[in-house]
């Protein structure tokens, strides 16, 4: 049996400060050991494959005796799921055609137009501090630190680490993670505005007025084209060019992408597509005011437009909290005059020239606020919309901020 | 020094290594216990302190750290701190019983286990990680240091084997007959 002895203590004193020694050299950078590093991985990946050909069976004998109950309620609600998303593919799918073409019209950017490289999960961290999980893609495809990871529900992590044919993919709900997002409402939630929240005393009937605007426009002389009208809803005079198509200022109407005049029927089609997407957000009614004394009989058009639904309410820093904690919102300030942050307000990466994320990357929904006292503002815990706990496909989203394009 | 590297526990300690990090990277990333990772390497750096003593149990638990660091990618040295301190006090925790039985080899080593897990943040801590003690520390280090005690039996033996060590054994002394 071991005796303890002085000797002994200084071996374990040497070994101490060698670990802090080898710390110090990493944290600071070393080539040598990244190189080791890599060289290590190198050696583990046969031993690694033979031991996972090996204890495969094992694996699933072990999650067909622990998770069969679990898999067989989750099989039966997928099914459901499957079920209810099938009625509702078709129109999802229109609707983004439609989004992305109106974006591209508008030269708006978009998450469609940025490469993605799909990668297998196939790893996780082998212990339970890290919240990382290990891709089949590497450098070799393009993928370099920083960049996003997204799946088909949304944010994923970011890469931390890169090797050729490997990467390291730090979730979002590790405490080391932290990525600019903003806060937006979405339809629907406005009823959750609680009235005491209001500083102005309003109350939420009279907050919805007060969202809503009216604009007047006097109906145009001449005969008009039937059956085609402009964005904003008046009719388009027919005083045109055949085939060109002029505004209500007479100057004829022009692609804002190509800079060329648009037809008639071009306008008709823009008009089907931007009221279908107002048709989503806005809802407008016309009615036709009586002329008064001393008024022109000329009747006139009133058109009440509701403000969009979805709006940004705020920008913060959305920060990981470890695997059984829901990651958080930091450094965001109500502003109850213009909106309230409550539960079920949408959140997606902020972007920005800085960011390594772009922006409209959908992450989750606010499911709990918490208040602060002071100036700190409210804490908002994020249910994700990605499942972290069951990876098997990612997409490593190719992107570079604008800040480091040039580098 | 080549004779003494061959003859040395090394030899033995870094395959042993391999196997058990491939072991801890594929099946026990699996199979977890309440959403706990079972860590068979910190519980085999303790159970080489408790065979071999607490100078023997810090070396492979040096070894072993560093292997786990170079493969997982975490900072180097901040996992092998904690096996190198899990294998001294599991040796140092040895030094109680002269020749314990299988049931205080395996206290021994949870014990051992146990301080190496909780180790591992407090490292974390100090090189300025935010937040590294989460909330479930507590259950960690309990499904941990339980599954190191289930395993020793097992552990322990192979420490033994990897360190070129044999079981003492006590023999009673015989009473000469008095004349």
């Amino acid at each position: 049996m071991a005796i303890y002895s002085v000797g002994r203590k200084r071996v374990i004193l040497a070994l101490l400060l060698t670990t802090a020694l080898l710390l110090t050299l990493d944290l600071r950078g070393n080539a040598v050991i990244d190189a080791g590093r890599d060289g290590f991985t190198q050696v583990m990946r046969p031993v690694e494959t033979a031991t996972g050909v090996v204890t495969n069976p094992i694996e699933r004998m072990w999650k067909g005796i622990t998770d069969y109950d679990d898999l067989e309620e989750e099989n039966l609600a997928l099914q459901e799921q499957v079920d209810r998303l099938i009625g509702t593919q078709a129109a999802a799918e229109a609707a983004v055609i439609e989004g992305q073409e109106l974006q591209a019209l508008y030269s708006l950017p978009s998450l469609s137009g940025i490469d993605t490289e799909v990668a297998r999960v196939v790893g996780a961290a082998a212990n339970n501090l890290d919240q990382v999980i290990e891709i089949n893609k590497g450098s070799s495809s393009g993928i370099a630190v920083g960049m996003a990871v997204v799946n088909q529900a949304g944010l994923v992590g970011k890469v931390t680490q890169v090797t050729r044919t490997t990467a390291r993919v730090m979730l979002v709900t590790d405490s080391r993670y932290s990525v600019a997002v903003k806060v937006t409402s979405s339809s629907g939630l406005d009823d959750l505005v609680p009235t005491n929240t209001s500083p102005s005393g309003l109350t939420p009937s009279e907050i919805e007025a007060a969202r809503t605007t009216t604009t007047t426009v006097p109906a145009l002389p001449g005969p008009v084209i039937p059956g085609v009208t402009l964005p904003g809803g008046s009719p388009v005079p027919d005083t045109t060019l055949p085939g060109a198509a002029v505004g209500a200022d007479g100057e004829p109407i022009l692609d804002p992408a190509t800079g060329e005049r648009l037809t008639a029927e071009q306008i008709a089609g823009l008009n089907e597509l931007a009221a279908q997407e107002a048709a989503a957000s806005t809802s407008t009614t016309s009615t036709t005011l009586p002329g008064g004394p001393g008024v022109d009989s000329t009747p006139a058009t009133t058109t009440t437009t509701t403000i969009a639904e979805v709006i940004e309410k705020e920008y913060g820093a959305l920060e990981g909290r470890g695997r059984l904690r829901l990651p958080q919102i930091k450094f965001v300030q109500d502003s109850p005059s213009l909106s309230e942050l409550v539960v079920g307000d949408l959140v997606e990466t902020a972007g920005g020239s800085e960011s390594l994320a772009p922006t409209g990357i959908p992450v989750g929904r606010v499911v709990n606020r918490a208040d602060r006292p002071g100036s700190g503002g409210p804490l908002l815990d994020v249910e994700l919309y990605a499942d972290l706990g069951r990876l098997n496909f990612v997409r490593v989203v190719l992107y570079k901020p604008l800040s480091e394009v040039d580098q | 020094m080549f004779a003494s590297f061959v003859q040395g526990p090394l030899v033995r300690v870094i395959p042993l290594g391999l196997v058990l990090l491939a072991l801890q990277r594929t099946i026990f990333v699996e199979i977890q216990v309440g959403g706990v990772i079972i860590q068979i390497m910190m519980a085999m750096a303790a159970a080489a302190g408790v065979a071999g003593g607490s100078e023997r149990g810090a070396i492979v638990g040096f070894v072993f750290g560093v292997m786990f660091d170079l493969a997982e990618g975490t900072p180097l040295g901040s996992t092998a701190t904690a096996m190198t301190l899990a294998g001294a006090v599991g040796g140092l925790l040895a030094l109680i019983a002269a020749d314990p039985h299988w049931w205080l080899e395996a206290i021994f080593t949870s014990l051992g286990t146990a301080v190496g897990v909780v180790m591992i943040p407090v490292t974390r801590a100090f090189i300025g990680e935010p937040a590294p003690f989460q909330g479930e520390l507590g259950i960690v280090v309990v499904v941990a240091a339980a599954s190191a005690a289930v395993m020793s039996p097992l552990l322990v033996p192979l420490g033994r084997w990897c360190l070129r060590m044999r079981r003492p054994e006590w023999k009673q002394p015989i009473d000469e007959p008095v004349q």
